[in-house]
């Protein structure tokens, strides 16, 4: 059969039954949605936790003193950069925007009033340098109450659901036990001078800052930081950039050079896991869709069973009726997949511009994704792509099962009058 | 043009054994019009069949032109069957979505042939088969008659060697069936194309010029009435 022929008739085919077509694609259609709907938001996630994770928590990339990430839940403070300075004006040198941080654990304790009850809470403290954290963080943007830090005050900025959990405001006086460098127990006695909401949960929910002269002086530190941070892009871990840290600290014995994906395993391990579950959900959107796929092809095989006897008694080949069946099927996945696409695209406007405000359900939630308030969708041509791609060969695979069937009927049984 | 040789075909149903053709011998020249007749279930549809080449008997050979091709692979059966041979069915089996002449050029559209040679076929065909200003309607706007001269159309279209149907007007009202056959001798005629089909309708056996006639599988009248010129 010539080409033309061939594709004409499966064209006129695939309106035999239009509504039956249109239903089957828009099952096709509905599942490709779901995808690429899907497929957005959690780009979306991924894109907001990154960015809170390097803006708000970790930096790019950090230099570690060596053992200190094995070590940081244990004894934080043991393993520390003993000179700060020199390593930071190596990086700042080669152009890259680097800053001091001590990271502590404690326990954070209020009494009642001006509280409104006593208690305590575990937190984790930060010493920062208020006059260059602005380099690589964006905290003091994130201030909503009272102000940033200033340098050596007794002063602590809290994060906004902290601060909020235990009915902190700016001028209340709190107090943290946590030990020393050495190991001796040390209180800080700090006043509240500012509340941080920032987009981060965990930063949100944990974090006291204090300034880093202060948290020197308090933990015994003796010059010595616990990390130093750098700034650089805010999606994907950013190899380059480590990579030219750790040329420029070759000579800086007993340091370490990690990516942020390194310091937010908890995050990194999510980010797995959802990917398998979500692939988990689109294996089952596109079984359905499959099914009705699978259906309205048997259905019309079928239907046609003395027509496709006709042919193949008139001399069709196998693979003419085999390639005119699966063409018809390829059109079935193409206006289904056209029509998912253009849901797709319409409804992706929409998550990008607009969102979604989850800030009232991820605050009760510790899900890792350092995320708050509203989620928008990613642009992604290639989701689009796949989709499309996905949508009419699953189309095609689908019919393929009720081809052969159709095909091992023989002639004379197809043709058969009753 | 079709010499069978001691034909046997046996179907097998569960452990019942039906034996649809009995050793049939039989030999049909070219330009023939020859009607096999029986009562139903004595095998006229496995005899088209088989000379069809859309199934393989259990025994004998079956020789059109000089070879044997239900011998041959199922992709070799489908070629010779799109170059010499046409199909005529008790119920049309007419493509629903495609116009008269679409169906017609169905056919056509099986073998290399330019243009201009395919449209001069159709217009010819369809003036012969007097479905001229119906050609673009679909089956469902033609009456039976209508639909069935299509199916003839269709077969003749590209000059086959050999037409068969089987109950060409089973699905007919005797006039048009009538009507039909009377179209199918001047075909045989003028096209000087050999038919065989099958009938159990004596007015369609009238028309015949050889009537073979089936019982339980076996010939048991050959009767070369009125030979063709
Ligand atoms: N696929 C089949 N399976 C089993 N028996 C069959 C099959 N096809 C035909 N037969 C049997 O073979 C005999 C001849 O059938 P058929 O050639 O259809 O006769 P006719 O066309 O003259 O009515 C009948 O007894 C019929 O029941
Ligand atoms: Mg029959």
């Amino acid at each position: 059969m010539n080409a033309r022929a061939g594709v004409a008739l499966a064209w006129k085919n695939l309106f035999r039954h239009g509504r039956r077509t249109i239903i089957t694609a828009s099952a096709l259609a509905f599942g490709l949605l779901v995808y690429i709907m899907a497929d957005s938001m959690l780009r979306g996630i991924e894109v907001d936790t990154e960015r809170n994770l390097i803006l708000y928590e970790t930096g790019a990339a950090q230099v570690l003193a060596e053992g200190y990430l094995e070590e940081r839940d244990l004894r934080p403070l043991r393993y520390a950069i003993e000179t700060p300075e020199e390593i930071e004006s190596a990086l700042e040198e080669s152009g890259i925007k680097a800053v001091a941080r001590t990271t502590f654990s404690g326990e954070l304790i209020v009494f009642q009033d001006p509280f409104p009850e006593d208690g305590s809470v575990q937190v984790t403290g930060y010493g920062i340098d208020p006059s260059d954290d602005g380099d690589v963080y964006r905290l003091e943007e994130t201030i909503t109450k009272g102000r940033f830090l200033e340098p050596g005050e007794d002063g602590a900025v809290l994060g906004g659901w902290l601060a909020e959990d235990i009915g902190a405001d700016v001028g209340y006086p709190i107090t943290i036990v946590t030990r020393t460098r050495g190991g001796f127990f040390q209180t800080l006695e700090l006043d509240v001078v500012g509340i941080a909401d920032t987009p981060n949960p965990i930063i949100n929910r944990y974090a006291v800052f204090v300034p880093i002269d202060t948290a020197d002086f308090y933990l015994q530190m003796e010059g010595a930081v616990t990390e130093i941070a750098v700034a650089g892009k805010l999606r994907g871990v950013d190899r380059a950039l480590t990579a030219q840290m750790e040329q420029e600290l070759a000579s800086f014995p007993g340091v370490d050079v990690v990516g942020w994906d390194r310091l937010a395993m908890d995050y990194v391990a999510i980010a797995q896991t959802k990917n398998s579950g979500s692939s988990t959900i689109l294996f089952f959107v596109f079984v359905i869709a499959a099914v009705g796929v699978s259906n309205t092809v048997l259905m019309s095989i079928l239907e046609r069973r003395r027509e496709i006897g006709m042919m193949r008694a008139m001399g069709l080949y196998d693979g003419e009726i085999r390639r005119l069946l699966l063409l018809e099927a390829a059109g079935i996945g193409v206006i289904g997949a056209g029509i998912g696409i253009a849901l797709g695209a319409v409804t992706n406007y929409f998550l990008v511009t607009n969102g979604i405000d989850y800030s009232f359900w991820l605050r009760d939630m510790d899900a890792g994704y350092r995320i708050t308030g509203v989620l928008r969708g990613v642009w992604n041509g290639d989701t689009f792509a796949s989709a499309f791609a996905a949508g009419v060969i699953i189309t095609v695979i689908t019919a393929m099962m009720p081809v052969r069937r159709a095909l091992r009927t023989t002639i004379v049984e197809s043709l058969r009058t009753d | 043009m079709i010499t069978i040789t001691n034909l046997v075909r046996t179907y097998q149903t569960g452990d019942n054994e039906v034996r649809a053709l009995r050793n049939i011998d039989l030999a049909i020249a070219t330009g023939e019009f020859a009607a096999i007749a029986g009562p139903s279930g004595s095998g006229k549809t496995t005899l088209l069949n088989l000379i069809g080449c859309i199934d393989e008997p259990d025994e004998g050979t079956i020789e059109i032109n000089g070879s044997v091709v239900h011998a041959g692979k199922a992709k070799e059966r489908a070629l010779f069957r799109r170059e010499n041979l046409g199909f005529v069915f008790q119920s049309f089996n007419l493509v629903p979505v495609l116009t008269a002449e679409e169906n017609i050029a169905l056919s056509l559209s099986l073998l290399d042939m330019p243009a201009a040679e395919r449209r001069e076929r159709l217009r010819a065909i369809i003036d012969e088969v007097g479905l001229t200003g119906m050609e673009d309607r679909r089956p469902a706007r033609l009456s039976g008659g209508q639909q069935q001269r299509v199916a003839v159309a269709r077969a003749l279209v590209k000059d086959p060697k050999l037409v068969l149907a089987d109950e060409p007007t089973a699905n007919l009202d005797s006039e048009t069936g009538a009507a039909i056959l009377d179209l199918m001798h001047e075909l045989n005629q003028s096209h000087k194309t050999t038919f065989v089909f099958s009938t159990h309708d004596p007015m369609v056996m009238d028309r015949a010029d050889r009537l073979i006639t089936l019982r339980d599988g076996r010939i048991v009248d050959d009767d070369l009435r009125r030979r063709a010129s």
